[in-house]
């Protein structure tokens, strides 16, 4: 297996278009998991650490723009994420332990498109947009068209992801991303994501996002404007709730049965609402 | 031979070695088949036991799931590289004083977790040790006593 790291974005676009069947690899977490089950073996492996301007979390005018490199323990630590952008934050201090913190990547977290993973959710609740370089330079795709089906995103061949911007979101907004486990540090059994803004007891603004209970993240604009000035009631959260149920398409595997997915849906929005009533 | 094979030097428990490696090989395949140091455990091979777990410049990582070829230029450290010659290091001396241990299995990975936490949180609360002991799994001890050897360690720091 061939090993190229490259040391700007052109290169490395270059390696991937030049070499047959080259994989990204970014913590590897993923992939060499998957090498060493046999899933998979490339024939050339692009390494990204060395790849510069990829790496780390800065601010600007918009919010934030994260680095495909950042590994999740940077995330996790970081002060950036205030307002609604939180809920990223939280992610990233629910994945795993701390050591696959230490290796896993942002990037790598997404373009792998597990559905039971916890950015592809926080970053549709945070309203993200990924940044995608190619051939042809660079081109943003939102979070919300970024997953494609179980493992498949809108990343085209020789393209790889070089960051995430987050926007700042309403000034005034919370977030909070809360999972069902088997044991501590799995994947999710379902995961949700939620920003909410809130104006005395009324809630402003509301982005929901489901994990694992289709292939691709859940969000329904009918499910946040449901949400949206209401007093977040059990009725309201219930009624929310009721069209996600609806809009899944769980499956039942080790981790739960597609009832069971079916049934946490309202109660983990109701955990995250709380929560976020508590923080606000 | 693969003529994929690159020469890479890796720097582990201190000393630079240089290797002829495939791009796939993890550093668990290295430090074990090529360097003949078996004190790291190949338990899942898939990230989740924590058996093989080595420090790269100080952080705990999964062996099983770095590539040596992204490790040159890092600082590597193994089990073999925590004691002091025949001087054990403190948290491998508390192992063994609380009985830490009864197969050994998880121990190099538990030892190497330990160190690293507690270098950087040298007065941890006992929730703070299991939760950083939390990627680490023993089928035997039921954690406790590794749990009171890492205070015991700690309190010894802050005494
Ligand atoms: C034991 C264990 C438990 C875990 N638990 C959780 C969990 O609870 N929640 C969770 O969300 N995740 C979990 N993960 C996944 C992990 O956190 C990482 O997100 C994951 O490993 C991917 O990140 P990586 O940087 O390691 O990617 P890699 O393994 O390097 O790559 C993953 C895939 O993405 C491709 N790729 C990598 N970088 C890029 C890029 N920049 N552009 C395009 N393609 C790219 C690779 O070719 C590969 O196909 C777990 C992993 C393990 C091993
Ligand atoms: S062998 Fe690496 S985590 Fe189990
Ligand atoms: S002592 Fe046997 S697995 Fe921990």
């Amino acid at each position: 297996m061939k090993y190229f790291e490259p040391t700007s974005i052109d290169e490395a676009v270059a390696i991937l278009a030049r070499e047959d069947d080259a994989r990204c690899v970014s913590g590897g977490a993923t992939l060499v998991a998957m090498m060493n089950a046999d899933l998979l073996s490339p024939s050339t492996l692009v390494g990204l650490r060395r790849v510069s301007g990829i790496e780390g979390i800065t601010k600007n005018q918009q919010g934030l723009r994260i680095g495909a490199m950042t590994t999740h323990a940077t995330i996790a630590k970081s002060g950036l994420f205030v307002a609604g952008m939180n809920v990223i934050n939280r992610a990233a201090n629910q994945i795993a332990h701390p050591p696959i913190r230490n290796m896993g990547t942002i990037g790598g977290s997404i373009s792998h498109a597990d559905p039971a993973a916890d950015f592809p959710t926080a970053l549709i609740a945070a309203n993200a947009s990924i940044e995608v370089s190619g051939m042809d330079g660079q081109r943003l795709i939102p979070a919300d068209e970024f997953f494609l089906g179980y493992y498949e995103t809108a990343v085209a061949e020789n393209e790889f992801v070089t960051a995430i911007l987050v926007p700042k979101g309403p000034e005034n907004a919370v977030g909070e991303h809360v999972k069902v486990t088997r044991v501590d540090g799995d994947f999710a059994t379902v995961s949700v994501s939620l920003v909410l803004a809130f104006n005395e007891n009324q809630c402003s603004y509301a982005r929901i996002a489901v994990g694992a209970v289709a292939a691709t993240p859940l969000h329904l604009d009918e499910a946040d404007a449901v949400l949206t000035d209401s007093a977040l009631t059990d009725e309201d959260i219930d009624n929310a709730a009721a069209l996600l149920v609806k809009a899944s398409d769980p499956i039942d595997d080790v981790r739960g049965s597609a009832n069971y997915r079916r049934a946490l849906i309202p109660r983990l929005l109701k955990r995250a609402v709380s929560l976020l009533k508590t923080d606000a | 031979m693969s003529t994929d094979k690159q020469v890479i030097t890796l720097n582990i428990n201190g000393e630079s070695i240089e290797l002829l490696l495939d791009g796939g090989e993890t550093l668990l395949e290295t430090v074990r088949e090529q360097l003949g140091m078996t004190g790291s455990k190949r338990g899942c091979n898939q990230g989740v036991c924590g058996a093989c777990t080595m420090l790269v410049d100080g952080e705990p990582v999964r062996g099983c799931l770095a590539l040596s070829s992204a490790c040159s230029d890092r600082s590597i450290t193994t089990i073999e590289g925590i004691a002091d010659g025949l001087n054990l290091s403190p948290i491998q001396e508390a192992m063994v004083e609380h009985g830490g241990l009864q197969c050994g299995f998880c121990t190099s990975g538990m030892v190497l977790t330990l160190s690293a936490f507690l270098a950087e949180n040298p007065k941890p609360t006992r929730e703070q040790v299991r939760h950083a002991l939390s990627g680490n799994l023993c089928r035997c001890t039921g954690y406790t006593k590794i749990v009171h050897a890492a205070m015991h360690v700690a309190e010894a720091y802050s005494a």
